[in-house]
């Protein structure tokens, strides 16, 4: 009967220790809907929430994290960090620029050295032109990149 | 304590060996100095032992030196952290050997001890003086071209509180997150301690995280990286507490965050987690800082970040609604219509403009459309809708939104923002009161580490979320002059989840410990239990959060027949917050165990809780329990103070 309760008691503290002080990172592809993903999870795997714990990968010293492969446009290749910047937000930066606002939006003005001053006209063209930057419902990072540059 | 003399035995039988090969492989391997350097490394080291540097508190922060029963032992696991071979527990030794390292000619700059070992290098060069110029490499080249790329400014501690749904989580993380010169927030380097593993069996990643099989890295990742994780993906709102750090704090921080690169400590749950790593890093950056030294046992992190505001070093705390915060909130303002309309929309209803009638103003259409794209991310990130079908559905949303303007306010900034956690109740809870069970008065003293129960003020928690660690209860039984263990509690976790239209949670228990089971016999006898159950839970308003539970229990103890019973049943009840002081929670439970001797567990009860500020409470309970056919009423007052 001691195994039964230790069990137990051992059964009890992993319903406790599930997702603490773990991280996840996967990360695929170019375009929309490219975040760390997550299925749904059955009651008892909520309890144990074990399938996403650990860091995989040595990415210690992680810039991007992990679009590396994603195409980049020609004119600011330069500029690795907006390419990665807006290959990793795609989704986030994609609502901000549908709503004319947000942190998403700010950032990519931040990461293309808009003047504060004209911040708000950038904003609003960007919006406006929202059917011209997200041309198809699988356009690439590097198109979206494009196509705000031309508007520029 | 326990668990550092066993270290410690295990690292001076490793030693001897180790020791063995060192001076065998020294004779080859270590290189000789330049015979023009050597003067002026003994000059040095000279000066190293003249002001007795292996003494100074921040060499020991560097290296990360404990005391124990027999002198230090550094907290630091991998070899690679140390140039001398006994250098875990002798830190002068190590002082003298990261000095002579220094001298060392090597082919790649990047495996220098100036860069390897960055902040032991600045501080030792301060301190004596040193001559960059006479060493083979003067600067770390590496380091110094990415303090300029990412020119560090501030830093802001992130704690993300719990997921939805798993109370467990309640515990929590925390990390940093290192902002740079451009001022956006998105762009800043999170910084993070945890265990590295590839384990995806739950159990034994449980037990083997508790003793400390695995290593722990940092990783330092874009902070819009850890966004998508907590916010987006596991749905955890974030308190951000800023930091007041300066640009030189910062650097030495930076300097050792580089030496840590890659370096392995044994990760404990318990204690040597995230949050205690980190504050390594912050002793690292304001020399004088005590916080590592003064955890014992155990370190919960929102603990941790009361210990970094005791050191008067958080500015502000400010907060960051995650994606279903966001999307309770977008709904809270719409009609139920409009709301049927955004689920419509994320499901792909795919009409130019689906709203009929001329009555719905722009704003309340903005928000429709912002509610339906956020719910389409929702719904995403489960899992529940595929790649292409969300991409298309996302597309059409955000179109129609793009031609409707600005919202009145961005929406993460009009989030009502709940009380911060460190303003809610700490998380050890000390209690006495009296109370009479049948006819017998008894007086009764609890006492629990960790973490929220249900039945405490919510405020800086969330509501319906309970997590208990080990509360335990001793009566003292006036009559007779008996005390006895009433309750021990090992893990007590509820989640009180309300449904609604857009989410639909199962709320679940899972309760474990000693309890005892009275018949005929007042006392009762001490069984251990295990009670778990799920079901569904609403949002009433005005009745508060109402619950429905399917439950099973096991009991084990001598006074069973066979020693066990088993049991299924249910529960039902409802909780409110009448006023932000008075919280009431009725309840009804109903177990019947066999196979044996069959017996019912009935329960009607009646628990309030007063609260007397953050830290002090008063609860009332008045249950009537029919348990092995006898009826008896037990009511209790306790005083509670949570430190």
């Amino acid at each position: 009967m001691r195994k039964v309760v230790a069990a137990f008691i051992v059964v009890g503290f992993i319903a406790a220790s599930a997702t603490v002080c773990l991280a996840s990172q996967s990360n695929t592809g170019c375009g929309l809907g490219s975040i760390i993903f997550k299925g749904q999870e059955a009651l008892l795997f909520q309890v144990l929430a074990v399938t996403t714990n650990g860091t995989s990968g040595n990415q210690t010293f992680g810039i991007s994290s992990g679009t590396l492969n994603c195409s980049q446009p020609s004119k600011i290749v330069g500029n690795e960090r907006l390419n990665n910047y807006v290959a990793d937000n795609m989704d986030n930066l994609a609502n901000d620029i549908a709503r004319g606002q947000g942190e998403y939006l700010n950032t990519l003005a931040v990461l293309m050295e808009v003047p504060e001053a004209s911040r708000g006209d950038f904003y609003s063209r960007l919006q406006n032109n929202f059917t011209q930057i997200y041309t198809s419902p699988d356009v690439k990072s590097g198109d979206v990149l494009r196509n705000i540059e031309s508007l520029m | 304590m326990r668990r550092d003399s066993g270290r410690g035995c295990w690292v001076k039988h490793s030693r001897t060996s180790s020791l063995c090969i060192g001076i065998f492989l020294s004779a080859f391997l270590i290189p000789t100095v330049h015979a023009q350097d050597a003067p002026y490394l003994a000059r040095i080291l000279e000066s190293v032992r003249q002001q007795r540097l292996h003494e100074d508190p921040y060499w020991h922060v560097l290296v990360h030196y404990r005391k124990t029963c027999s002198g230090v032992e550094s907290v630091i696991d991998d070899p690679k952290f140390f140039l001398a071979t006994d250098g875990k527990t002798n830190p002068e030794a190590e002082l003298e050997a990261t000095v002579r390292a220094f001298f060392d000619p090597v082919d790649d700059e990047n495996d220098s001890a100036v860069c390897r070992f960055a902040a032991r290098y600045e501080w030792i060069k301060e301190r004596t003086g040193l001559d960059p110029g006479r060493l083979p490499v003067p600067q770390c080249r590496s380091f110094l071209e990415f303090m300029d790329r990412i020119r560090p400014e501030s830093v802001t501690l992130v704690f993300p509180m719990a997921h939805l749904n798993s109370p467990a989580s309640m515990y929590g993380h925390t990390l940093l997150a290192v902002g740079t010169a451009n001022g956006s927030k998105l762009l800043a380097y999170s910084v993070s301690y945890s265990a590295f593993t590839r384990e995806t069996f739950g159990p034994s990643f449980a037990v083997k995280s508790m003793v400390g099989l695995y290593p722990g890295y940092f990783s330092v990742l874009p902070y819009y990286a850890k966004l998508q994780e907590y916010s987006d993906v596991d749905h955890r709102d974030i308190w951000e507490y800023r930091l007041n750090l300066t640009e030189p704090e910062i650097r030495r921080m930076m300097l050792h965050i580089r030496e840590l690169d890659m370096i392995a400590s044994d990760y404990y749950f318990f204690d040597e987690n995230c949050s205690y790593l980190l504050f390594f890093l912050l002793e690292a950056a304001r020399p004088g800082v005590r916080l590592s030294d003064r955890v014992h046992g155990w370190l919960i992190p929102l603990d941790s970040i009361r210990m970094i505001e005791d050191q008067g070093m958080v500015t502000g705390a400010f907060y960051r609604p995650s994606r279903t915060t966001k999307i309770k909130w977008l709904a809270s303002g719409l009609s139920d219509a409009l709301q049927e309309k955004a689920l419509g929309l994320a499901a792909g209803d795919a009409r130019e403009d689906p709203f009929e009638s001329g009555e719905t103003t722009d704003q309340e259409k903005i928000r429709t459309y912002d509610l339906g794209s956020e719910y389409l991310q929702y719904l995403y990130t489960r899992g529940e809708v595929p790649a292409e079908t969300y991409q298309a559905r996302l597309m059409k949303i955000l179109q129609a939104r793009s031609r409707l303007g600005v919202s009145e306010g961005d929406i993460a900034g009009q989030v009502p923002v709940p009380a911060e956690p460190t303003a809610g109740h700490h998380s050890n809870r000390f209690a006495v009161g009296a109370g009479f069970h049948g006819d017998e008065v008894f007086e009764e003293i609890r006492i629990r580490p960790a973490y929220h129960h249900l039945m405490d003020n919510d405020d800086g928690y969330i509501r319906g979320a309970q997590l208990i660690f080990a509360d335990a209860a001793l009566r003292y039984y006036s009559s007779d002059r008996k005390l006895v263990v009433e309750e021990l509690d090992l893990i007590d976790i509820t989640s009180l989840t309300p449904r609604d239209r857009f989410f639909h949670p199962v709320s679940w228990k899972i309760r474990t410990g000693f309890t005892r089971i009275r018949g005929e016999d007042l006392r009762g006898h001490p069984v251990y239990q295990v009670n778990p159950g799920g079901g569904i839970a609403l949002d009433t308003g005005s009745a508060g959060l109402a619950y429905v539970m399917f439950e099973t229990g096991l009991l084990i103890g001598g006074v069973l027949e066979n020693d066990y019973a088993v049991g299924a049943g249910g529960s039902a009840g409802f909780m409110q917050s009448i006023t932000g002081m008075w919280k009431v929670h009725c309840s009804v439970r109903d177990l019947y165990y066999g196979p044996w001797d069959g017996f019912n567990d009935l329960e009607a009860a009646l628990r309030q809780s007063f609260f007397l500020g953050p830290d002090r409470s008063i609860s009332v309970d008045v249950a009537r329990r029919l348990m092995r056919g006898y009826y008896r009423t037990e009511a209790k007052v306790l005083w509670n103070l949570f430190f």
